[in-house]
């Protein structure tokens, strides 16, 4: 079968991303260009600006991209772009973007689900097998999914209040963590220790996620602390939550690898970069032998790769979009 | 032929102009999706035809608006490698008027957009965004001009004697002040 080459976009967040991926796997180019210093500097993402920086550097990352691939828009078979879930002004950028080069070039355009992106990063370089288990975790997101094949989701289950990211970056900010929240905590975390005594969250045999609980509790405890004049050990805090937090996954986790038998597991989105996380899952699926796969760092967090390996299965259904495509701020993967 | 391009408020106007002519117009009003109807209406404005050059209003106006607009014309202008021109939602309306005392504004919202310009439409000053209530007490002091009717014929030729630009520096204005700048 002839190679097939999507130009894929990604502007959901605070990246403005451009890739070029043969055959759903194979990264031929991609150019992220981050603005995570200009966010730095207002304490998170201001998303007035991401959306004014996407639209200031596009074509340019666009023309770095085709520089690395050494192609032109041309030679590719269609052109994707991330449509949902994201900000929206940041997210019209690049579906405008996208259709315009659809409409120039004459190319399909192909619409892909930022979420099911994160999970399609585990196809790169041929990564994925199924069944599996897909943990989405991410600033907006904190859902086990099954997957029995290409675009083939079955939710198990999600959280029934905050992400397991927010809640995250939300405890950075209490505890006086600059921006952004997850990375740092991860980083202090490894100075501290598990001391701090805090709330298991719903101990039920779903396999749905809470959140809030856990957040509360580390405000309130930060508060009575100051209160009382007392120091927070910030090391020790860090290091009890994120314990707790990833144990909250890796129970749920270890219900699905039970119950379902299957032998496949992958981790997608931001928060699948922390390191303690990836650890504490590898333990997990070792004892269940079972196969853990994780992108390559770079993958993990927003990139224009992944929306290229997610494009490609719809390529091969034949599924595009028109030119009246809109985008959406909010969406689930099923 | 030229394409010209506005989207900086809640209208959609495309038009495709040659040798002063207008060829093709399409003027949708009050859109509420605008990313919707851009792209298919240029589709359909162009038909099979390749623009020469583009044009864009790059602002100021509705910060959305304005960025769709300047994203697609200047990917058409980098794509097809054509000359890209923009000209500003307040240049339009001073070039549309005949009067000599050009102060002219529209409102959005929450306020005005206002620009002071000389009869060679350069603009004195800069641009500014005044609340309504700054508004009313500016306009009891100065005969500001807000019901201009654009002239697109005006618009477009005046735009053709500005300089070309090239796509990667193609960016909206957007003079209102956003939180985190105030």
């Amino acid at each position: 079968m002839k190679d097939v080459y999507i130009l894929s976009v990604e502007t959901s967040c605070d990246e403005t991303s451009i890739a070029i991926v043969k055959n759903g796997t194979e990264v031929v180019a991609l150019t992220i260009l981050t603005q995570m210093d200009t966010h730095a500097n207002f304490g998170g993402v201001v998303p007035e600006i991401a959306s004014r920086m996407h639209t200031e550097n596009i074509t340019m990352v666009l023309e770095e991209a085709l520089n690395k691939a050494h192609m032109k828009v041309e030679d590719v078979d269609a052109i994707a772009v991330t449509y949902c879930p994201g900000l929206l002004g940041s997210l019209l950028v690049g579906v405008e973007f996208a259709k315009v080069l659809s409409y120039v070039y004459d190319k399909p355009l192909i619409k892909v689900n930022h979420l099911i992106g994160h999970i399609y990063a585990n196809k790169i370089d041929n990564k994925m097998e199924f069944p599996v288990l897909a943990l989405v975790i991410s600033g907006g997101h904190t859902e086990l999914i099954k997957m029995t094949g290409d675009y083939e989701f079955e939710k198990l289950g999600e959280t029934e209040d905050d992400a397991i990211g927010e809640a995250f970056d939300k405890v950075a900010r209490v505890i006086g963590l600059p921006y952004p929240g997850g990375p740092n905590i991860e980083k202090l975390a490894r100075e501290g220790n598990n001391t701090y005594k805090l709330p298991k969250p719903v101990m039920d045999d779903t396999y749905n996620f809470s959140y809030s609980g856990l957040k509360s509790s580390v405000i309130n405890l930060v508060n009575n602390e100051r209160q009382r004049g007392n120091e927070i050990r910030k090391e020790d805090l860090a290091c009890s939550f994120q314990t707790t937090a990833v144990e909250e996954l890796t129970r749920k986790l270890e219900l699905a690898l039970k119950n379902t038998g299957i032998k496949n597991v992958i981790i997608a989105g931001g928060v699948s970069a922390n390191k303690y996380l990836r650890g504490q899952i590898q333990e997990l699926c070792d004892k269940y032998d079972a196969k853990l796969n994780l992108p390559e760092f770079i993958y993990c967090t927003d990139n224009a790769a992944m929306i290229g390996a997610a494009a490609y299965p719809l390529y091969l259904k034949g599924d595009f979009a028109d030119l009246d495509l809109n985008a959406k701020s909010t969406s689930s993967i099923c | 032929m030229n394409l010209f391009i506005d989207t900086h408020l809640n209208d959609v106007v495309i038009i495709l102009e040659e040798n002063g002519k207008i060829k093709k117009e399409k003027i949708l009003k009050d859109v509420p999706e605008n990313s919707k109807v851009i792209m298919p209406t240029i589709k359909k404005v162009l038909a099979k035809a390749v623009p020469n050059s583009i044009i864009v209003v790059n602002g100021p106006g509705s910060f959305t608006g304005v960025r769709l607009g300047v994203t697609i014309a200047k990917t058409l202008a980098f794509t097809m490698q054509k000359p890209i021109r923009t000209i500003t939602s307040l240049e339009c309306l001073a070039v549309s008027t005949e009067e000599d005392e050009k102060i002219v504004a529209f409102s959005d919202k929450n306020g005005y957009y206002i620009g002071i310009f000389d009869n060679e439409y350069n603009l004195v000053g800069n641009y500014e965004y005044l609340s309504n209530s700054e508004y009313e007490e500016y306009s009891k002091n100065y005969h500001v001009l807000t019901d201009i009717t654009l002239d697109y014929s005006k618009i477009i030729a005046y735009a053709l004697t500005k300089k070309e630009l090239n796509p990667h520096e193609v960016n909206p204005i957007y003079v209102k002040k956003i939180a985190v700048e105030k």
